[in-house]
This record gives C-alpha cells, structure tokens and sequence, in this order.
C-alpha cells in the first residue's frame, strides 16, 4: 500500500495497529499462562495473569484514545477507515479475552489439585490448545493480511464448540459419580465455558479482520456445534 | 436458512432507478486535447449525485456539458450522448434557452446579479413567462423560502443582492434557479468558498431540494461528497473511474486508484 501524502497519518495507522498485535500477543500468554497455571495448580501463574489484565485494559484504553483522536483528526475512508474502526472492535474482543482468562485464573486456588480427575484435566488440556492456537493464529493471520485464512479459522471455532460439548458431559460424568468431585468440576466447568467463549470472541476478530481485510462481510451463520443447551443429563 | 448479506446486493441501485440522464459514450474536447474520454453514466431522477477526482480530472468539464455552458467558448467540442429524459441535449436542434431552464447551474463563486434581491429572482423568471405581479411576488417569496432564505431577506427584498453575505449570496443564487422550475440543478463547487455554518446551511439545502430535482454536485470535499450524494463517480485523467452507491465508494471502492485518491495516498 502506497504511503499517505501526509506522512504522520501513516505513523497514526501504524501505532493503531502496532497496539493490535501487542494486545493479541498479550491475550495469547494470557490464555496459555491461565490454563497452565489451573493444570498444574501454580498460583503464581495465574496472579500474573490477574495482574496482565491491567495491562490489557489500559492498551485498549490507548488504542480507542488514537483512534478516536485519528478519526476526529484526519476524517479516514475506505480501507483507512474499515482499519480504524475494525481496531475498536477487535480490541474489545482481545479485552474481553483478558477478562475471561483472569476469570480461570481466580479459579485456580479453588479448584484444587488431587480432586480434580487427571482425565479431565487432560480434556480440558486439549480444549485450551485448540483455543490457544487460534488467539494466536487470528492476530498472525491479520498481521500478514491472509483473509482466506481468517475465514477458514472462523470455521474452526467449530472444532473448540464439539470439544466443549465433550467436556461438558465429562464434568457431569465425574459428578454423578462422585458427589465429591462437585466443587471442583464446577469451577471446571467454568473454565471451560471460559475457554469457549474466548474461542467466540477469536471468531469475532477473525470476522471484523477479514471485513477490514476486504470491505466484505463474511456470511451471517456459520456452523455451530455446542450442543450442551440442548443435551439433558441422564438421570 | 437465513438470506446471506451481501454488500454487492445494492450495487446496481443507480441503475434500477430511472434514469434522468444518461451519459453514452461520450468524449470531449478543448481544442486538440481530449478532456473527457468515453464516459458512460446513468444519473437517477430526484436524486444527488457528486463528481470527485483530483483538479483537472474533468469532472467540473462534464458537469458543463450536461447544460452545454461550454458552448460559450470557442474551440471546445463534444461527442457522444448525453440524453434528457431520453432526448439528446447535444443534438443542433435542440434550444439551448429551453435546455437550461430545465437545468439550472450553481457557480463556485456567488454570483449574484447587480440588482434588488427581489429581481435577482424575478429576472430569469421574466425571460420565460409573462406573469402578473402578484404571481411574481409568490414565486419570489417560494423561491427564497425553498432555498431557505425568506426569513432572512424578507424585510429588505429591495436591498441589493451584493449585500448579503457570501452564503446568502449563494442560496441566493439556488433561489434564482430553483425560481425558473428547472428539473435538473448543477452546483459546481457551491461551498467551497463558504464558511463551515454556511457550508452546513447549502448542505441541508440540497438533502431538501432532492425530494423534487435531480442533483448533480462536483465537489472536491470528500467528506461533502460522502454527506450529500447518494451516488459518487469518481474521475481521473478524463476517465470515469468507478461510479457507484456513495456508502459503498467510501468504505470500499472497487478501484485500487479510487482507494488511494479517497485515502488520500495520490501521486
């Protein structure tokens, strides 16, 4: 893309954008540091995922402040002005992101280590990669302007639904079983709803990137998978 | 299954509508050199529609072709169609007084005739229809209240034209075309020597006046250009570049060279 006539316009663009991929890489150790830190039980970890979040919130403070000053100030159109406007909304994706990982964070003290079954952790292990991958491959994806990927990585939040699907009737096996476990498995349960979320706000990002991308919409319904509203535990 | 949204799905929207004028394959020029090359246009009745480009591009040369005022200089000549409610304009029969009463024409400077503002108006409409006097006196006082200048006027309709302000000066002028019933108004850069209240005042005027004339706007405010029009070509070099739904040209142009004179990334 050709540089703009005045040349602190593109600066402008550029801190807007610079302060996306900041935020992303924020929310991928975010996401990755909250699922650890509940795995393996470190409560350091996680305090430093509550304490991120700060740090989150005030980039997205930063980001709304620039492009609010930029579009006041220099009127953006077309291309310009999808990336203005396309920044808000992501960054109040990526916030939202850091906000549900603090959440699994503070679950950590109260989940506990020895009544949690390993194979649930194991599940929930493999759900977070999954999202995890996608935090991350979003931002990359938008970062290098590939659009066919973002499409093709909205689709995959399918893949993160049908693994909370299986978690979910995991979690209501355990406590069946053992009324025990209930506590545990909750905060769980929690966390893995958590873990999906993040993976709507991903398909969010990914939906305005590929607008601000291209200046088309992608299609409203994509495949839904989470099946949990639907599925009634067998008495 | 719910209808997919397409953003593509109104494109052909200026052209549905009927159109007031169409534009076939026309070509221009001054002198030797060709301003204006093979433009094909369809411009919808009761509706705006803004030319932007850069200076030169020739879009303030096809707006004066559409009421053929570059007639009045010599050596300049155009080819092609540019039909009127399906009549050609640039036929030799057709009558250049009757034209521009059906298509009026705002300049960028103010021009108001050096005379009372009562007769700013009655003027024009006297060269075309015998009137009583009391008739003259609702068409003057429809006219200045339809370019929204009544109230301010209508105490002093004998003071000179050249008095008022500059923005009244030019609404002044839109009452004086608007005075003669045409059916098309062309304003070649009507605001851009106003300030940003009068500039507001002409902008309201022209969202007012699109419910009963076809308006055609050359602007080189983009931001104008994206507020009045419903549709926007955008010109380069004498050529129409792209000419689509105004919402559609500003958030995302088809045209890599529309992209960057919007963007402000030219040359």
């Amino acid at each position: 893309m050709a540089e703009h006539t005045v040349a602190s316009f593109d600066e402008d663009l550029r801190q807007i954008s610079r302060l996306i991929n900041d935020m992303g890489d924020l929310a991928g150790s975010m996401v990755g540091g909250s699922t650890r830190a509940l795995l393996e039980s470190d409560n350091a970890l996680a305090q430093r995922v509550v304490s991120d979040d700060a740090i989150m919130d005030a980039r997205q403070r930063e980001l709304d402040d620039r492009a609010i000053t930029l579009i006041a100030k220099r009127q953006p159109m077309a291309d310009d002005l999808r990336h203005v406007v396309g920044s808000i909304r992501m960054a109040g994706d990526l916030e939202r992101i850091g906000d549900l990982a603090k959440n699994i964070a503070k679950r950590v003290g109260s989940v506990g280590v020895s009544t949690a079954p390993r194979d649930l952790t194991h599940s929930i292990d493999s759900m977070a990669q999954l999202v995890l991958i996608q935090v991350q491959g979003v931002i990359q994806e938008y970062t290098v302007g590939d659009a066919t990927a973002l499409a093709k990585l909205r689709n995959d939040d399918e893949r993160i639904d049908v693994k909370y699907t299986s978690v979910f009737r995991e979690l209501l096996t355990y406590m069946m079983e053992d009324p025990r476990n209930i506590t545990a498995c909750t905060h769980l349960l929690f966390c893995a709803k958590n873990l999906e979320r993040i993976g709507d706000h991903v398909t969010n990002i990914a939906e305005n990137a590929y607008y601000v991308l291209t200046g088309t919409q992608l299609p409203a319904n994509r495949p839904k998978q989470d099946e949990t509203a639907m599925s009634a535990p067998a008495a | 299954m719910k209808p997919m949204l397409s953003t593509d799905l109104n494109v052909s929207d200026t052209t549905v509508e009927k159109a007031k004028i169409e534009v076939k394959n026309l070509n221009f020029y001054y002198g030797q050199s060709k301003a204006l090359k093979d433009i094909n246009l369809s411009l919808p009745e009761r509706s705006v529609t803004a030319f932007i480009g850069p200076s030169g591009c020739g879009k303030s040369t096809l707006l004066r072709v559409l009421n053929r005022i570059y007639e009045l200089y010599p050596k300049q000549s155009a080819e092609g169609q540019v039909l009127l409610d399906g009549k050609n304009i640039l036929d030799r029969s057709q009558d250049l007084n009757l034209l521009r009463t059906k298509i009026g024409m705002v300049f960028q400077k103010p021009t108001p005739f050096p005379m009372s503002i009562y007769e700013n108006i009655a003027f024009g409409v006297r060269l075309y229809e015998k009137i009583s006097k009391a008739e003259m006196d609702s068409r003057v006082e429809s006219a200045l209240k339809r370019a929204a200048l009544w109230n301010e006027v209508k105490d002093k309709l004998n003071a000179s034209g050249q008095s008022l302000s500059g923005g009244q000066q030019q609404r002044l002028c839109i009452a004086r075309t608007v005075a003669v019933k045409p059916e098309v108004i062309l304003l070649d850069e009507p605001a851009s020597a106003l300030d940003p209240l009068s500039t507001a005042k002409i902008e309201e005027l022209i969202d007012e006046l699109q419910a009963d004339y076809t308006i055609v706007i050359v602007t080189h405010n983009m931001q104008q250009a994206a507020r009045v029009s419903r549709q926007t070509a955008f010109m380069y070099l004498g050529e129409l570049v792209e000419f689509d739904r105004t919402e559609k040209i500003f958030t995302s142009p088809r045209e890599k060279r529309t992209q960057d004179y919007i963007t402000g990334r030219f040359g």
